[in-house]
């Protein structure tokens, strides 16, 4: 009867050592979410992250490393406002990877619980490239990305029940974190409250809401239309109206328009990594740190 | 292996069989001295898809399709009747025209659209990676179906490409002809743009033809040479965008680029004189 009982066992509980051994496989799509996966899921998972932080996450270029991932994974974080429609769908097309169904646990939209903003009342192509479920930049606001590692530790615990207590602590930590913080850089925020800046493209508008730095000027004409003379004209009319001293640029957006519109009004042009990821930035935390520090630096510079 | 070939399968039929009919096309378009004129059909097309977005139809729409072939009929006109005989102004010379103007439209028509960057560059690059089995099919139908007009009508193609003096004399509308093969010739560019990008479009047609004059003489040959170096370039440039994750479309160019210095090495050593 022993020996019976532990033929039973032994395999099932090889099984489940193999089980917390076989780490989840988790594609992120965009950095930011790859780095809020990381926060919570440390070690226990095989985190891929598709763009680059240095990319358009609005146009990435697929590789077939690409769907291999796809294809093996046993999660997908995506931001669920649309923002990579244009390149993941064709993508998952090719994986095939029934795991990653709409609906499945194991397709994780970070738009999820978020409240967006400028979700727009019609569907209008001349508006620009717009998003019907609204501006899908929403991880610049660092309370938002709380609500999203909420969200990634649920669903992770939901398929790795044996780790969820991890996932949890983790959670737990990344909060706290952020909550400390969150109370430093409202402290250094405070004092330059209502300074406006000018972006290239309407991406930091929760950003901006965040910290209380109006972004409501854009070198785009409208979002996705590269700049025109016009509007740029337009632009420095305002920004020398407003006395507006900042203006910032991504790394994959066209520097030089900054640099002309600044040289025109006297600004400083700002390089906002659009992503954690960079060389000082590789976390999520250390990413936002440098955006405040580093706007707050400009204002300083610009007073 | 086998994940390999479950990824690349589609990429590779396409690569695989749709190249054979712009090979052949490949053979003319070298022999006519009009290399550029598929850059310059494919941007006419892609002016018609610049004009299907502005309409606001997607632009991978049948109405974006259609917009597009008509372009390229409008543009086979304009091919066809700038075919002089006079040498003062060389057709090349219109062609390129014709591609940076359609070039320059585009790109005031796209700066009035959101979609415009993403469009042009996939009209450049292509995403043959991601091509869908329908995709591959459909276009695989078509160019089984202008490929057998090519077979029966033959004499005619290659007399208007290889001797065109003779064909007039012979009393061949060749103003006719012509225009028939630009217009197909141009919808079998702007089918595999639609899949590839312009580049490896533009690799297909020329680089086996190039190879292929500098190893053989007869039409046969040149073929079979044609059809051998855009299939191993093919199959090396897919392995090599697999196993170094590589972009799948600009992988396969490089390979085709070296096919080409390889065959530059081995007419070297080719008995008689070259070319």
């Amino acid at each position: 009867m022993k020996s019976f009982h532990r033929c039973l066992t032994l395999p099932l509980l090889t099984g489940l050592a193999t089980a917390a051994l076989a780490k989840l496989n988790v594609v992120a799509t965009t950095p930011d979410l790859g780095a809020l996966a990381r926060a919570i899921g440390g070690d226990q998972i095989e985190l891929t992250t598709l763009a680059k932080p240095s990319e358009d996450p609005h146009f990435v270029d697929a590789k077939p490393s690409f769907i291999v991932k796809l294809n093996h994974a046993d999660a997908l974080i995506e931001g669920g406002a649309e923002l990579e429609a244009g390149w993941l769908t064709p993508l998952l097309e090719g994986a095939r990877n029934p795991k990653l169904d709409p609906g499945r646990p194991g397709r994780i939209a970070g738009a999820e619980g978020v409240a967006l903003l400028e979700v727009p009342t019609a569907l209008d192509r001349s508006q620009g490239d717009i998003h019907a479920s609204g501006n899908p930049h929403y991880l610049t606001d660092p309370l938002n990305a709380r609500i999203v590692a909420a969200h990634i530790a649920r669903a992770l615990a939901e398929l790795d029940a044996t780790s969820a207590g991890v996932y949890q602590g983790n959670l737990k930590k990344f909060d706290d974190a952020l909550e400390a913080r969150l109370a430093e850089w409202q402290k250094l925020a405070a004092p330059f409250a209502g300074r406006p800046v000018v972006t290239y493209h309407n991406y930091w508008i929760y950003f901006g809401r965040r910290f209380n730095w109006p972004m409501e000027l854009f070198l785009e004409p409208k979002p996705g239309i590269p700049p025109t003379p016009a509007h740029l004209a337009a632009v420095i009319t305002k920004m020398k109206a407003g006395n507006l001293k900042v203006v910032t640029v991504q790394p994959y957006q066209h520097r030089k328009t900054a640099e002309t519109v600044a040289s025109h009004t006297g600004a400083l042009v700002l390089d906002w990594p659009s992503f954690p990821g960079g060389p000082g930035t590789e976390g999520y935390l250390e990413w936002m740190d440098h955006l405040v520090k580093s706007t707050v630096a400009g204002f300083e510079q610009t007073r | 292996m086998l994940e390999a070939f479950e990824i690349m399968k589609w990429p590779l039929l396409a690569c695989l069989l749709l190249p054979g009919l712009l090979v052949y096309l490949g053979l003319h378009i070298v022999q006519r001295e009009i290399i550029f004129v598929d850059l310059a059909l494919a941007q006419v097309a892609a002016l018609g898809t610049c004009f299907g977005i502005l309409m606001h139809y997607e632009a991978n729409s049948w109405e974006s399709y259609l917009l597009s072939l008509g372009f390229t009929f409008v543009g086979a006109g304009i091919f066809t009747l700038t075919r002089t005989k006079s040498h003062r102004v060389p057709q090349e010379a219109l062609i390129g025209i014709v591609y940076v103007v359609t070039a320059a439209l585009g790109i005031l028509l796209l700066s009035r659209s959101p979609e415009g960057n993403e469009e042009l560059r996939r009209t450049l690059i292509g995403e043959v990676l991601l091509v869908t089995p329908a995709q591959v099919l459909r276009t695989f139908g078509l160019y089984v179906v202008i490929g057998l007009i090519h077979w029966f009508c033959r004499k005619r193609f290659l007399a208007i490409s290889f001797a065109p003096e003779g064909a007039l004399a012979g009393g061949l509308s060749v103003r006719w002809w012509d225009f028939v093969f630009y217009a197909m010739f141009g919808w079998v560019v702007t089918s595999f743009v639609q899949i590839g990008g312009v580049l490896l479009v533009f690799s297909y047609l020329i680089v086996p033809a190039v190879c292929a004059n500098f190893l053989a003489d007869a039409l046969g040959a040149r073929l079979l040479i044609g059809w051998a170096t855009a299939t191993v370039a093919s199959g090396a440039g897919l392995y090599a965008s697999y196993a170094l994750d590589l972009p799948t479309g600009a992988a396969i160019v490089c390979a085709l680029g070296l096919a080409l210095i390889l065959s530059l090495v081995a007419a070297r050593f080719r008995p008689g004189p070259v070319g």
